[in-house]
């Protein structure tokens, strides 16, 4: 046990699992970190199908900040989506006085008259929610009088943390999934996705899965939400298995639909590094009768991959891959990268993965536990310091001193951190090393390592240090 | 279109429907908090549900606030403090920031709390005695309004609360009023141009509502001698409020924002005239002037193959309603569409008055939002939008061949804050606008492959 004034915690990610669950630690952010909240994370599912209008029943605040970010930024701007509306009641004072049911139910009718939408999903929000607006009986009615499906999702922002947008939303879109008219053999709907009307918010990840289940010849019924169509929810139980390019984001409706429609679940983490990649193909090819065909596909990737694998397996052999979950693009991401940097002989230690992250992502982590991901886990003071720099100040102090104590020491996580060790930069931000999902993935991680490794003695850069953590003091 | 489908009602078309918009605004808790991150040595708390905290995010980086100086908290409220009251919730969470190095903590509440009755104003007046620094509640719910309505709340509520009663006249000074509400996306530096030529004539800046203003400068506000309104968006209430109470005198009225010669010229001039400069602002008029022609001519813009291209403004009022000259003048296009994001009566006067004067007749859309936009470009048909990112998307398949990012741009990035306002100013427009001429005319692909 490493003995530091800085650590409040050092054991194992069961260990972490356990006081979260006793409530030995709480799993609480401090006031100046905010995650999103259940009305954010519902737009981006929602806006994550095809012509589709989210009618925000609320004030301008939370549909602009979502549709500037989400619909301008992300799809229009990054992902060749066209501009789709997203539409707002604008409540104001007399509305939050008097209801504004009427006009919402008039803002339908408008929707669909300005957009010919496929669907329209009615989001409310705190201003509604809290007044006690009927959204679910406003839909039932507006969608006599348009001529598409209208759905309503109860999305007010203080009624849940951001996980719960996301799989309300989810468990929504079921309701436009029709019963089956045929099984489409060896077709399937790939879960979990979302932010925008295109592929999730990693394309390159999603793009990779795809091109390897082409390979193995099996087709993917809708990414969902990810760009799909209402059509082809419509049809989404005709498929023989659910997938997820996700575990954990994919969790929850790969359940639903298990236990509503009968539609089996594949259930596998991320596909980083050979093993796990293995397992998330051959967890849709073997209940799909397409083990061979995926066996070879794997065999002759792998070949392709060879030195990239040999590279990794002897640049990581032995050392402690230290990595660091505050500043690392999603901390399942991270404990999957735990997992792939065992495969290849490294010791991993994650540092800094907040209780509240324990407790947002319980069904996956107790998932990835079961599957043998159990790492040593630290936690430090700074993580639980009010204020973002501080925070992050503190913590990449400590990140620098814990390095030290551990031999042969490497760092996953982003060039962000300056630890006295080589960094790899696993940043989803640089798409010149992207995917990491799969067999490119392989290749793309082997090259960050090589990176890092070769060129650790190279000067790191005292301007981005200190726009970061502010002039050296010591 | 699909056949089956319902024709698009005319009060849709004619953009007289409130009912269902896709705005351009943001809610009145948003500018609030661009207001409240405008004071240096502070910091903020956002009693709402964290999403809110967002829009905090985005005002944080609208002020250019330094992360290592400036701390935003949130009380993160669930559905418990919804139903049972936040106000435990906010009294615990103003007790951890006790510790804070700061003069002021603003406690800015969201609908939530409004609705269910949290009394920001009597918690933080309980708690004062308990912290070293000065509380200031904000009751700045989303649904009071725009972004607009939220930095004049804001402006309000920080005057009455802040301002001395004594303070004592300076002469030849100035209060500047909502720099912040401007939709060049780096407004700092019109204003700053403005301290520059407001120094150049002698003229003392008091206060600044609000960017990197100290809490002793609000205070002293009043010392000054003039209100200079930099928003034809937001603020006109605050001036008043200076004007009725504390006698400050507003200066600039009634002129378009220095965008462009003829705007600029007036605006100088008119402060000349009133500080008792008008040599000081005589000889900066000539010297700018003379800088811009000449820089012109060395660079040679491309805006001069626009002639009376027409053209279509969509911005918020600060910009929109200079620009208008700007672009028939200096660029001489003709503006064929002029559609702002808000509709204050002091802004709408205003550009009908410019209209009347350059005798034009634009398609004029007030509080436009993205539909009423994409509507309104169809119709009128322009070569050119001087607008948004937003705009670029919207106009697509309409065959517009130019559309100059000048607000809420997401394809250029600057480092360097530029200015609209002023003579430098007429350049960095120039200067997008030539750069998206050379995008127009870079060729998409080759027509053969080169042999080495």
């Amino acid at each position: 046990m490493m003995k530091n004034d800085s650590i409040v915690f050092h054991g194992t990610l069961q260990q972490m699992l356990e006081k979260v669950e006793t409530g030995e630690m709480v799993p609480k952010l401090q006031a100046s970190h905010a995650p999103m909240c259940k009305f954010f994370t519902a737009y981006y599912v929602i806006s994550g199908i095809r012509h589709v209008v989210p009618l925000v029943h609320g004030p301008t605040g939370c549909p602009l900040y979502m549709s500037d970010f989400v619909r301008t930024r992300e799809c229009c701007e990054i992902r060749g989506v066209p501009l789709e509306p997203t539409a707002s009641t604008v409540l104001d004072e007399s509305h939050v006085i008097y209801g504004g049911e009427g006009k919402l139910l008039e803002a339908v009718k408008e929707a669909y008259a300005k957009y010919h939408p496929d669907l329209i999903v009615i989001l409310s929000c705190c201003c509604s929610g809290i007044i006690g607006e009927d959204v679910e009986s406003i839909a039932r009615e507006a969608e006599k009088l348009v001529g598409c499906r209208v759905l309503a999702l109860r999305s007010e922002g203080f009624g849940g943390d951001f996980r719960s947008g996301y799989e309300d939303a989810f468990k929504l879109i079921m309701e436009l999934m029709e019963p089956p008219r045929q099984k489409r053999k060896g077709t399937i709907n790939i879960l979990g996705a979302r932010w925008g009307p295109t592929t999730t918010e990693f394309d390159m990840d999603l793009d990779e899965i795809e091109r390897l289940l082409d390979e193995v010849g099996i087709e993917v019924n809708a990414v969902i939400a990810g760009g799909c169509t209402v059509e082809e929810l419509k049809r989404a139980r005709e498929v023989e298995l659910n997938a997820s390019w996700c575990y954990d984001w994919g969790q929850k409706l790969g359940d639903l639909m298990e236990e509503r429609f009968g539609i089996p679940y594949s259930k596998t983490g991320q596909p980083y590094g050979l093993r796990a990649t293995e397992e998330w193909l051959l967890g849709i090819a073997q209940p799909l009768r397409l083990e061979e065909k995926a066996r070879t596909v794997i065999e002759r990737e792998t070949q392709q991959v060879a030195p990239d694998l040999a590279y990794l397996k002897q640049a990581l052999e032995g050392k402690t891959a230290i990595i660091e979950i505050s500043e690392f693009p999603g901390p399942i991401r991270a404990l999957s990268l735990a997992r792939m940097a065992e495969e290849f002989g490294a010791h991993p230690v994650v540092i800094n993965v907040h209780p509240y992250t324990i407790k947002e992502r319980m069904p996956s982590i107790k998932f990835l536990l079961e599957t043998g991901v159990n790492p040593e886990i630290i936690l430090t003071r700074g993580l639980f310091r009010l204020g973002s720099f501080r925070s992050s100040k503190e913590t990449e102090d400590e990140l620098e001193v814990i390095v030290r104590e551990y031999e042969d020491p490497i760092f996953f996580g982003n060039a962000g951190r300056f630890p006295p060790c080589p960094v790899v930069n696993l940043t989803l931000m640089n798409p010149a090393f992207q995917p990491q999902y799969g067999f490119r993935g392989i290749t793309n991680i082997a090259a960050l390592v090589r990176q890092a490794l070769e060129n650790k003695d190279l000067p790191r850069s005292r301007l981005l240090r200190g726009m970061l953590y502010g002039p050296r003091t010591t | 279109m699909d056949p089956e489908q319902p024709e698009v009602p005319a009060d849709l078309v004619t953009g007289l429907s409130e009912k269902c918009r896709d705005p351009y605004l943001r809610c009145a808790f948003h500018g609030a908090a661009q207001t409240a991150l405008g004071v240096s040595g502070s910091a903020l708390l956002a009693h709402s549900p964290q999403g809110c905290e967002y829009l905090v995010n985005n005002a944080f980086s609208s002020q250019e606030c330094d992360y290592m100086e400036t701390i935003t908290l949130c009380t993160k409220l669930c559905v418990d403090e919804i139903v049972h009251g936040g106000e435990d919730l906010l009294v615990r969470t103003i007790r951890q920031a006790k510790e804070l190095p700061i003069s002021a903590l603003f406690v800015l509440s969201a609908c939530g709390p409004e609705i269910v009755g949290d009394d920001i104003v009597a918690v933080c007046e309980d708690l004062q005695p308990e912290v070293r620094f000065t509380l200031i509640p904000i009751e700045c719910a989303g649904f009071r309004g725009s972004q607009y309505d939220g930095i004049d709340i804001a402006l309000d509520t920080i005057l009455r609360k802040l301002v001395k009663n004594d303070a004592e006249k300076i002469s030849n000074s100035v209060c500047l009023i909502a720099p912040h509400a401007n939709a060049n996306p780096t407004w700092i530096a019109d204003l700053a141009w403005v301290k520059q030529v407001l120094s150049q004539m002698g003229i003392e800046v008091v206060a600044t509502l609000t960017h990197r203003t100290r809490l002793s400068e609000i205070a002293n506000a009043t010392s000054a001698e003039t209100t200079l309104l930099l928003s034809h968006d937001a603020g006109r209430r605050a001036a008043e409020y200076l004007q009725n109470t504390y006698h400050l005198e507003s200066v600039g009225d009634g002129i378009p924002l220095p965008i462009g010669l003829t705007n600029t010229q007036r605006w100088l001039t008119a402060l000349g005239e009133r500080f008792d400069a008008q040599s000081a602002a005589e000889k900066m008029i000539a010297d700018g002037e003379k800088m811009v022609m000449a820089t012109c001519r060395r660079k040679w813009p491309m805006a001069r193959f626009f002639y009376r291209t027409p053209a279509a403004i969509v911005a918020d009022a600060t910009i929109g309603i200079p620009l208008v000259r700007f672009v028939t003048e200096e660029m001489e296009m003709t503006p064929a569409l002029v559609a702002l994001y808000s509709s204050q009566p002091s802004a709408r006067v205003l550009l009908e008055g410019e209209l009347r004067d350059l005798g034009l007749a634009p398609k004029v859309v007030y509080g436009t939002d993205v539909y009423e936009t994409r509507k309104s470009l169809g119709e009128v048909k322009p070569r050119v939008i001087f607008g948004s990112t937003i705009e670029r998307h919207a106009s697509e398949g309409m065959g517009v061949p130019y559309i100059v990012e000048v607000v809420r741009m997401m394809r250029q990035f600057r480092f360097i804050n530029r200015e609209y306002f002023g003579y430098t100013g007429i350049l960095n427009l120039f200067e997008c606008v030539q750069n998206e001429w050379t995008l127009r005319w870079r060729s998409k692909e080759k027509r053969y492959e080169a042999k080495w």
